[in-house]
């Protein structure tokens, strides 16, 4: 919402008022500034009288005034073609520096002399107002020849956006933010400037008849005038440039200006193209609750608050003009038309947040400035319809608004602020008494919408602060411990030289299909997406990193390794909390150490790195089935013996697709994550010995199987045993040599060799009656 | 070295020796020595191998001598000795020397995400404030979303935030605040808490992302107990926490939920409130929204005679400000060139 200053100031005295204090009293009451600014005209601008205008001799385009400025005449050239029109206009005179650092000077064009410029509203720095100069008149104040145009408050006026919220439709209009300022600043409204009208001596009964059909929701009024030769004044022009309200037509512009100026709803039907039979006869028609049909000639010319038919509207040349202002309450407004599949014009955004319901002023205010800026004559009366309305009364005791302000209040401040404020007080001696809600406050419903009032005219910044008393309580939630963990686990994976990364949740569907991931089934997926790359929930995090990889690529980072722990959601929509990891390109930055040539990520390290942050787990022979996944270089995790995720090498066909380094990810199921609590065991005080072990067996055995049957033997003796040594070559053909390392230790005595060869025996014969293994 | 008279000792052999000592510039040099002088064949044991033939009355004389001059002897060794160790053990470190200066830039950690480590230190305070986490589904329904936040349908309040909305009528939620409303549900009053968590609005341009990350905050008491000075009381020294000494301002605003609200503003962290391009030349910048629960909530899950306020904030927006992040949309495309400046 746009409102300048001179403009409020028709309906609220702002004599004395900074542009300081006013930014500061609407943010105090609620209507946040998003914008102030000041129109400055330069200096030596004055308003200029055309005495004479003639053609350039010798250019066609060009005129030569000769022009009063005050301090002279002066012999100006101009190019603009609407100066013939002109007769006031802004003169830039010798010495004048206009916006771009235009310094006018004496100047001879095409041979005439020429002392100062005449403005357009664009040179002068205002906003466009129409094609060539700015023409001046009476409407911007008193045309003294001579006079600095910057003076005029009306043209250097101060521009205020307030961004309103979606409650405050009354604030909707200058009238309806002066009142609220009105009461801020403890100065009353001015009373409406009505100019009476000539009225015509026929009344309007004699041209418009009104029949209503079953109970109507809105309030309405109509008004019967002949306009003609509508031409907008300077002032008019230039106000509707300043709230970006652009209107080829006249009286459409009038209707706009009315409407910004008084918050009523207004419309303009041509009269000549709704008579029937020499009258105009008007069916006003409840379809439903909240939709009323305004019908002519048994068509439907309008809906009240929603639209108007575009050819009933009122056209320029014709000179019968009915005009309409209405109200309609937004409540049953917004519902019935979000229950219907009616078009809406610009003025819904008005009447769903709630127009102003004083029809009157509206009437007053359009028929003044037709009067000013048409020629125009009005019928004699209105033809006026209401609707059934029962005011909003709220009971209210200074006890309860104190309370939930936190301060005391007393009654009689609250009487006043909210009296100033448009309430009608129920008068009582009692704490508890009643206040009638104005009309124009439909969004006022119960006692707390009754202090939020309060609490904006005293001002939040005047209610003390005060600290809460409470009950301490155990408040570790659930989602407090994985908080807590999910802090640690980022931490740790910080330490392993991973950044944090955060994508969004969508991905994109068609893409997660060709990869082989799950997608959310169509019928549960999104109606309206923000763009097709994102047309999905994701149910994998490796897109997302994979193309942050290769962003980071393209920006010359040789070693990318990201985490992030975020949702994924499976066919079913349900949503999991995943924990991935993306490793890309060299293990370890380039540095002295390497020579500068540290290698590229190998399976190795990439499961070091997993371990470091994670801690133990199992790797088995990959289950997972995507399209990123190495078959040879791929793997399950296990933790606790259950399966909760992978980590694989990257396909080198995607790694090119991708146009990146060798990657490793991993992505793995937070749940299984959490940490387990924990019960220390007994350690033994006695020595224990390392011995290794190594054996021929067939290629195609794994560790994993070598490791199940050493499980399986459940020696008490045997602490830990990892694998040391693979080796392969030709003369072994098909079988490789494997090397394992054991820890043998008792709990209660050091051990015998004896005991010790024993155990070693009963491994190796294990292994060798069940892998075909073979001591080396 | 035989000594022909047993009357003397060999002065002139034994300060040779003590000489060669002084001189001796090698570790094995010095080992070559000890064992002339101390070895079981070296001098001293010949000079005392002399007693066993020296008659009764000199003997004394004779072995105090000697004595002496193993002892000068002995000295000067280990002194000696000393020194070349310590030599050795110089040289040794001094062979070890590296360019510390190369290796400044190989400790590698990673980067926490700004907006993370943001909301960390959010949640630290509150959870410092004795409120609890709570979370709650991003696929939420109208009623936890909209409805019981006195959001109902067709209300122009709801096209403040352009909605997700999936095929079967649920919708992605456009803030934390239906955390609350299940939090409400499922127990009893008081209840101090927070929500943090990515929400999701259909915006996307320089200033809008369509997801990003809110903290919730809501606290409800028995009526009477819960006012809007409480509200400000711990904003004020949240915001304080956070920004360190920056002035804050209450302004009068709206959102559904709260009656009375308010946005909170601070006094511009860049330009100490002399106005500048980010705080667009008012000196303040708007950094949360909060207000008095409004009876319509309470109403909608079930509560009765209480008190509550609550608050929202943005999380990419308090990062974005705290660290001076210019780009909001740089935040989701794992960047490292910003990331590693968080290393």
């Amino acid at each position: 919402m746009i409102v300048t200053k001179s403009w409020l100031n028709e309906f609220v005295d702002l004599e004395g008022i900074s542009n300081e204090k006013l930014y500061e009293t609407f943010n105090s009451i609620g209507l946040e500034v998003d914008h102030i600014s000041s129109y400055v005209i330069p200096k030596k601008v004055v308003v200029g009288k055309i005495i004479s205008c003639e053609k350039h001799p010798d250019a066609d385009k060009l005129n030569v005034c000769q022009i009063d400025v005050g301090s002279g005449i002066r012999q100006i050239v101009c190019g603009a073609a609407n100066v013939v029109d002109a007769r006031y206009v802004a003169v830039a005179t010798l010495g004048a520096v206009l916006p771009g650092d235009l310094e006018i000077k004496y100047a001879k064009l095409r041979g005439v002399a020429s002392e100062g410029m005449v403005c357009s509203a664009v040179e002068l720095g205002l906003p466009e107002v129409g094609k060539g100069i700015l023409i001046l008149d009476e409407s911007i104040g008193t045309l003294e020849v001579g006079r600095e145009l910057g003076s005029c408050e009306k043209v250097a006026d101060t521009v205020i956006e307030l961004e309103l919220t979606a409650n405050r439709g009354d604030c909707l209009s200058i009238y309806g933010v002066a009142r609220d300022l009105s009461v801020a600043l403890e100065r009353k409204l001015k009373p409406l400037e009505h100019q009476s009208s000539l009225k015509e001596k026929l009344g309007i009964a004699r041209m418009v008849e009104i029949q209503a059909r079953g109970e109507i929701d809105a309030d309405l009024s109509y008004m019967l005038a002949s306009v003609d030769g509508v031409s907008l004044s300077c002032l008019v022009a230039l106000r509707l440039a300043m709230i970006e309200i652009k209107t080829s037509e006249p009286l459409a512009g009038l209707l706009q200006y009315s409407m910004h100026a008084v918050g009523v709803t207004m419309r303009a039907y041509d009269a000549e193209n709704l008579k029937d039979d020499g009258k105009i006869h008007l069916h006003i028609e409840s379809r439903q609750k909240g939709i009323v049909a305004v019908i002519a000639k048994g068509e439907t010319v309008s809906i009240v608050g929603i639209s108007q038919d575009v050819a009933s509207r009122a056209k320029e040349e014709r000179s019968i003009v009915l005009f309409e202002t209405s109200y309609i309450h937004p409540d049953l407004l917004v519902e019935a038309v979000a229950q219907s599949t009616l078009e809406r014009d610009e003025i819904y955004y008005r009447t769903s947040r709630g127009s102003e319901p004083q029809l009157y002023i509206g009437a007053q205010y359009l028929s003044s400035l037709l009067k000013s800026n048409a020629d125009c004559t009005f019928y004699d009366g209105s033809m006026d319809i209401s609707s059934h309305f029962e005011p909003v009364t709220i009971g209210l005791s200074s006890e309860e608004v104190s309370s939930i302000i936190g301060q005391g209040i007393e009654k009689s401040k609250i009487v006043t602020i909210l009296a100033s404020l448009g309430f009608e007080i129920h008068s009582s001696k009692n704490e508890n008494f009643g206040v009638v809600v104005p009309r124009f406050r439909h969004d006022v419903k119960n006692i707390q919408d009754v202090t939020e009032e309060i609490v904006r005219i005293i001002g939040i910044n005047n209610i003390a602060a005060q600290p809460m008393s409470l009950v301490e309580s155990n408040q570790k939630t659930e989602a407090a411990v994985r908080y807590a963990y999910k802090k640690e686990l980022r931490q740790c994976a910080s330490a392993a030289a991973l950044d944090e990364n955060i994508s969004y949740i969508f991905s994109d569907r068609s893409r997660l299909e060709a990869n082989g991931f799950a997608c959310v089934k169509e019928e549960l997926d999104l109606v309206n997406p923000i763009t097709e790359e994102l047309n999905t929930l994701r149910s994998t995090m490796m897109i997302n990193l994979l193309e942050a990889v290769k962003r980071n690529v393209s920006y010359t980072k040789k070693s990318i390794g990201l985490f992030e722990i975020g949702a994924v959601f499976d066919a079913k929509r349900r949503q999991k909390e995943m924990f991935a990891v993306i490793f890309c390109g060299q293990k370890e930055s380039e540095n002295v150490a390497n020579s500068g040539k540290p290698a590229m990520i190998d399976f190795a390290s990439f499961v070091g790195k997993i371990g470091s942050i994670i801690g133990t787990f199992e790797l088995a022979p990959c289950s997972y089935k995507n399209r990123l996944i190495h078959p040879y270089q791929s793997a399950d995790i296990l933790i606790n013996g259950q399966k909760c995720g992978y980590l694989s090498k990257l396909h080198p066909v995607v790694q090119n697709e991708y146009g990146i380094y060798e990657t490793f990810f991993s992505e793995i199921d937070w749940d299984a994550l959490l940490p387990e609590h924990i019960n220390a065991k007994a350690v033994s005080n006695f020595q224990g010995v390392y011995r290794d072990l190594s054996i021929v067996i067939n290629k195609q055995i794994s560790y994993g199987q070598v490791n199940k049957v050493i499980t399986a033997l459940e020696s008490e003796i045997l602490k830990e045993w990892y694998p040391v040594d693979v080796y392969e070559d030709k003369s072994l053909g098909g079988q490789k040599s494997l090397t394992v390392r054991f820890m043998i230790q008792s709990m209660h005595k050091t051990l015998e060799e004896s005991e010790i060869e024993s155990v070693m025996m009963l491994i190796l014969n294990s292994l060798e009656h069940n892998c075909q293994a073979k001591l080396r | 070295m035989i000594l022909k008279s047993y009357r003397y000792t060999n002065e002139v052999i034994l300060e040779h020796l003590s000489e060669q000592i002084i001189q001796s510039d090698t570790l094995e040099a010095l080992e070559k020595l000890r064992i002339d002088i101390f070895g079981k064949k070296g001098v001293l044991a010949t000079e005392f191998a002399k007693l066993k033939d020296i008659p009764a009355m000199e003997k004394k004389a004779f072995a105090e001598g000697l004595n002496r001059h193993k002892e000068t002897l002995q000295n000067s060794f280990d002194a000696k000795f000393d020194m070349l160790q310590n030599e050795a053990i110089e040289q040794r470190l001094k062979s070890d020397f590296i360019d510390v200066s190369l290796y400044s830039s190989l400790a590698k950690k990673g980067a926490l995400h700004p907006v993370m480590e943001t909301m960390d230190k959010i949640i630290e305070y509150f959870v410092a404030m004795n409120f609890s986490i709570e979370s709650g589904p991003m696929v939420e329904d109208d009623f936890h979303n909209f409805e019981a936040l006195n959001l109902p349908k067709h209300h122009p309040a709801r096209d403040m935030q352009d909605t997700f909305y999936f095929r079967d009528g649920h919708l992605l939620r456009t803030h934390t605040s239906p955390v609350q409303i299940r939090r409400m549900l499922e127990t009893k009053p008081p209840i101090r808490m927070i929500a943090p968590g990515s929400v999701f609005r259909r915006d996307y341009d320089l200033t809008h992302t369509p997801m990003f990350h809110q903290v919730e905050g809501l606290v409800v008491e028995e009526k009477g107990k819960v006012s809007f000075a409480n509200l400000k009381s711990i904003l004020n020294d949240f915001l304080k926490s956070m920004f360190g000494d920056v002035e804050i301002r209450f302004r009068p605003s709206f959102f559904p939920f709260t009656e009375p609200s308010a946005e909170v503003d601070i006094s511009c962290i860049f330009c100490k409130g002399k106005g500048c391009r980010v705080c667009s030349h008012t000196g303040w910048l708007e950094v949360l929204g909060c207000g008095i629960v409004d009876p319509n909530v309470f109403k909608a899950v079930g509560y009765k005679e209480v008190s509550g306020y609550a608050f929202g904030l943005g999380v990419e927006r308090f990062a974005m400000l705290m660290h001076q992040i210019p780009d909001l949309r740089s935040l989701f495309e794992g960047d490292i060139r910003l990331l590693e400046q968080f290393r």
